[in-house]
């Protein structure tokens, strides 16, 4: 079994910090993983990457030929690999033991609007990868209960076009220094949906009532409402969170098959 | 600026008028920039002057004349280049520059709000950016608290024909909404190409959506849920068709924009303000807490703990000779 996560999130939400955090977390567990950078705008990494798309086409180049605008010049770039995939295709199959980090870009349009990851999930899940996607909120922006929902509807917004199993990741949970704003944030990580519907009710019109309370059953049903919080040097949270992405994607539940399979490998090389 | 104290003469005599502040919002390629051009172009029609700020440090040529552009200050390739950051990292960092400076730019949008009946704001085609970033946050909330505001949210209707699109973009609407906490009208763009009653009938039936959703699993099942969802997101927000291109709907537009406007004074106003006030006497009353336990602190060190005496009295026993070291350059230099 190949396995791969997609790490997304708004600008700044710490994709690349949480690749990086992420690679020397497998590093010490033994796991053998490697990144796809997966951004045409993308400019340095603090890890090392097994595979580029810069080296297929950068946005820059675009812009430059083709007198695009940086949204225009990503768009384009995207759509040029989802028609090369072969090009991906070669990459990938160079891998044996595959476990595949993507850096994805940002940009909420490449989810909704246009149908290029929706279509690398569908040829990866073809080539029979297990996809779970990584879905990255900066905790400092959700200082309170309504912006946590408005967390929750982004991630979630993303998700239903890429129907894949996926893990809401609260980074930079270390630069949140007072203890009392800590401990509220903490409260939503695992909340009850009725004590942030209260909250939230006493902190909106009551015209809005409504559609708190559809937002919330919403969330509920879907088991959408948990964040797994992230601080890039605690060992312990970073575990937590591979654990669930593991979970997610059910990481090495048929490992029984490829064992053999490896061995059957050695004697041919 | 000669004009201010003009207008401030104006504002004595007249009862104050305040014009609306509309931030464009939109994904990239849904229009937005088109809208403005389209807005300005009725609003001038009309007769109603508006005035115009551009915050995409990025956009090329803009269709329109902004009277504050955010690219006048920032030169988004030099904070790339100097930076040394990608477009996506330079267009967050301009941004974040002119947030910094953007109580300058709300004293003239305040002082402007006085002869202009909408203050139109373009938002950079990153809507992440703006969403999702300290600098937007700022700029929306200091702008609300200033004049009244609204949060206009353009949507791509051709795109929309998709129904996981469409919830997918209703969910981002959503998500603004909770984050901006400001009167929203949905703006459904370029129905010219595509009319919007299918986003309508959408919102109100759940079977129609039911019906154009695929067949997944994962979807159907979301869908059920989600139709509660869209159908109170309906009820709570106004929702227009317009055309960029031809300039169909912007009468239902402004008739949607009165009504937001009428919804701040009466809901959003006193619910910020109310805020504002509960966040001001939490931090009161953390001021006071943190006060007392210094207090508390420092009295149990003074008195309980009479070892400290001596640690209190040798800095008290250093400043006389300190103070000599003072009085002699002093009497040192003269000379």
């Amino acid at each position: 079994m190949r396995y791969c996560q997609f790490v997304m999130g708004p600008a700044g939400s710490g994709k690349s910090t949480y690749c990086t955090s992420m690679v020397q977390h497998y590093e010490t567990i033994k796991r053998s993983v490697h990144v796809f950078n997966m951004d045409p705008a993308a400019e340095h990494f603090n890890y090392p990457i097994s595979w580029d798309i810069r080296d297929v086409i950068t946005v820059s180049d675009v812009a430059e030929a083709l007198n695009f605008g940086p949204n225009g010049g990503l768009i384009y770039c995207m759509e040029y690999l989802v028609a090369n995939l072969d090009v991906l295709d070669e990459a990938l199959g160079s891998f044996e033991d595959d476990y595949i980090i993507f850096d994805c870009p940002g940009q909420i349009e490449l989810y909704t609007h246009i149908p290029v990851m929706k279509r690398l999930i569908d040829h990866l899940t073809g080539m029979d990868y297990r996809v779970a996607g990584v879905y990255l909120l900066d905790s400092q922006f959700l200082d309170d209960p309504a912006k946590f929902f408005s967390g929750m509807l982004s991630a979630l917004s993303t998700m239903i076009t890429l129907e894949v199993p996926s893990v809401n990741v609260l980074t930079k949970m270390d630069l949140i220094g007072d203890e009392r704003r800590r401990t509220e944030i903490e409260s939503f990580l695992d909340p009850d949906p009725r004590y942030i519907l209260e909250i939230l009710d006493e902190r909106s019109s009551a015209k809005q009532h409504g559609l708190n309370a559809a937002i919330a059953s919403l969330l509920e049903d879907f088991n959408l409402v948990r964040f797994v919080p992230m601080s890039k040097d605690d060992e312990d949270m970073i575990s937590v969170v591979q654990q669930q992405v593991d979970n997610c994607m059910q990481y090495g539940e048929d490992e029984d098959v490829q064992i053999p399979k490896d061995l059957d490998d050695v004697p041919e090389e | 600026t000669s004009e201010q104290p003009e207008s401030g003469t104006k504002d004595e005599g007249v009862p104050k008028k305040q014009g609306t502040a509309i931030i464009c919002l939109g994904m990239a390629g849904s229009g937005k920039t088109s809208f403005m051009q389209r807005l300005n172009a009725h609003l001038h029609e009309a007769k109603k002057p508006c005035y115009v700020v551009n915050l995409d440090p990025a956009v090329e040529n803009l269709p329109f004349e902004a009277n504050i552009d955010i690219r006048d200050t920032v030169k988004y390739k030099e904070v790339m280049s100097q930076y040394g950051l990608g477009p996506n990292g330079g267009i967050v960092t301009s941004l974040n520059l002119f947030a910094t400076k953007f109580d300058q730019v709300l004293k003239l949008v305040e002082e402007r709000s006085k002869e202009n009946d909408y203050i139109l704001f373009d938002t950079p085609g990153q809507i992440e950016v703006f969403t999702y970033s300290a600098s937007g946050t700022i700029i929306t909330e200091t702008l609300a608290a200033t004049i009244p505001t609204v949060i206009v949210y353009v949507v791509d209707t051709p795109r929309c024909t998709s129904a996981t699109t469409f919830m997918s973009n209703m969910l981002y609407a959503c998500s603004i909404l909770y984050k901006a906490r400001l009167p929203f009208v949905l703006a459904f763009n370029k129905t010219d190409v595509v009319s919007h009653d299918f986003c309508i009938r959408w919102m109100k039936d759940l079977t129609e959506l039911d019906a154009a959703l695929d067949d997944s699993k994962y979807m159907s099942s979301l869908s059920r849920s989600m139709g509660l969802v869209l159908q109170e997101f309906y009820e709570n927000l106004s929702a227009v068709g317009v055309s960029a291109h031809t300039g169909a709907g912007m009468d239902d537009f402004f008739v949607a924009m009165d009504g937001a406007v009428k919804e701040y004074h009466e809901e959003y106003r006193p619910l910020l303000e109310r805020l504002k006030k509960e966040k001001e006497e939490r931090t009161q009353a953390k001021k006071a807490e943190e006060l007392e336990k210094l207090r508390q602190d420092s009295k149990g060190s003074v008195v309980l703990d009479p070892s400290n005496k001596e640690t209190l009295e040798t800095p008290l026993g250093d400043l006389p000779e300190g103070e000599d070291d003072i009085e002699d350059e002093e009497e040192e230099l003269p000379q």
